[in-house]
């Protein structure tokens, strides 16, 4: 009797599966035409726990091969950046760390089909993870998505040991759900994701710069600005990548244009007042403390040390 | 454990003196709207948290100078979004799902062997 309730329950929870794997609605949004794409991506074999390195490398030398770019890290490199040994895979943060240690911005995208097939559009491959199995006994791979076909309705993938691997939508929509539609776009300096929102994305290209990449960060930051010419704010950024390499008086050009539209901003008269003492004009850079105005304490101490250290050269 | 408070020791010197050496210069941060630890004690939490995801990672078999590499590369936040599950969180890694398939089908057989449906294992006992 067990046995045969027992039975029942597997027989129930396989249908259930295999239902719910039928009713899948078609998941792109409505009343959008994508285009069929197919983006070049060089093929890598599949190895054992080194999907995320792979990927990552598969990404970088199409871009190597399409752009002004060239990656930091070799193969073995990536692969002891990306492997947790007894994890057998990588991290969700470390393919986006090791990305940009291998020179790349990590753009993370909107969880959903319009972003990724945006940025298919625009010839941008994005690397998503997806579960191939249930929840119950995951199985987690990043696989480079590099195209969709509009008539047969499958995205193009190096998902295994075949280039291009066609996966139908349906089937596509229920591995990748369960990441919650993870992704993230893999773009060299001075490209923009399609998909993009200009903080988001200067916030991605900050993380370049922060761990060394200054000058790559400044050619983002400069098709940012082409993109998105009425955000004040990446002048800002701009004078101060250009401070910290050096590029002085293009320093001081950036902070002027951001002063034109925000002639009291404390942080920027802070900053060109630094930067002007540095450069022999002293008093120029105390009269615009002057004009430097804030409510906040730490912005207040921040303006009243710039000013000890100007009157102390 | 010693060698992991070594290594973030180390990285957390580098970023101070980073800082220092800029001065008094507002940050890009401030502007983007993502100040990283400012306060004292915001600093001292970062810290431990940077200390738990580098043994977290000295335990999933990671050498010591690995460890180093990783930890310099992962911002503050992403520290922090790593720290408190590290375990739980999913790792993509799967090249050769034949090994994986083969356990699975393992513990299927297994369970229609106990069940009485197959007889696969010869050191099975149905419940029959």
């Amino acid at each position: 009797m067990a046995t045969r309730d027992y039975l029942f329950f597997l027989c129930a929870t396989a249908a259930l599966f295999i239902l719910s794997g039928c009713v899948a609605k078609d998941p792109l949004p409505q009343g959008k035409v994508y285009p069929s794409t197919s983006i070049n991506v060089p093929f890598i074999s599949p190895r054992q726990d080194l999907c995320g390195s792979t990927s990552i490398q598969m990404v970088a030398q199409y871009w190597q091969a399409n752009r002004n770019y060239s990656p930091k890290l070799s193969l073995q490199e990536l692969d002891q950046r990306t492997l947790l040994p007894l994890k057998g895979g990588t991290l969700q943060v470390e393919l986006v760390s090791t990305a940009r240690a291998n020179g790349l911005i990590a753009y993370p995208l909107e969880p959903n089909f319009d972003a990724l097939l945006s940025e298919l559009s625009a010839h941008h491959p994005v690397i998503v993870l997806i579960n191939r199995s249930y929840s119950w006994y995951p199985m987690w791979h990043y696989i480079p998505v590099n195209g969709y076909d509009t008539t047969r309705k499958e995205f193009l993938t190096h998902f295994s040991d075949q280039p291009n691997e066609p996966i139908g939508i349906k089937t596509f929509a229920e591995l990748w759900k369960r990441s919650e539609y993870w992704g993230v776009v893999l773009l060299p300096p001075g490209e923009i994701p399609a998909s993009a929102t200009s903080k988001k994305f200067l916030r991605s290209v900050y993380e370049l710069e922060k761990v060394g990449m200054v000058e790559e960060a400044i050619r983002s930051y400069q098709s940012a600005l082409m993109r998105w010419p009425e955000d004040s704010d990446i002048h800002f950024i701009l004078g101060n990548s250009y401070s910290r390499v050096d590029r002085l008086s293009e320093a001081e050009e950036s902070y002027r244009r951001f002063l034109l539209r925000n002639p009291n901003h404390p942080l920027a008269l802070n900053n060109l007042a630094l930067l002007l003492s540095k450069t022999g004009r002293k008093t120029e850079g105390l009269a615009l403390l002057d004009n430097a105005v804030s409510k906040d304490p730490e912005v207040q101490k921040m303006l009243r040390e710039t000013r000890e250290e100007i009157l102390k050269k | 454990m010693q060698i992991s408070k070594l290594i973030v020791s180390s990285v957390l010197s580098v970023t101070l003196f980073a800082q220092v050496s800029w001065g008094q210069i507002a940050s890009t941060e401030l502007v983007l709207g993502s100040p990283s630890a400012v306060s004292s004690e915001a600093k001292v939490s970062q810290f431990v948290a940077r200390e738990d995801v580098a043994k977290a990672f000295e335990e999933m078999g990671v050498d010591p100078k690995t460890v180093e590499l990783k930890l310099a590369s992962l911002s503050d936040d992403e520290i922090n979004s790593i720290a408190s599950n590290i375990d739980t969180l999913p790792a993509g890694g799967d090249g050769g799902s034949i090994i994986g398939a083969i356990v699975f089908i393992f513990i299927v057989l297994l369970i229609t062997d106990i069940l009485g449906l197959t007889k696969v294992f010869n050191f099975t006992r149905s419940v029959r």
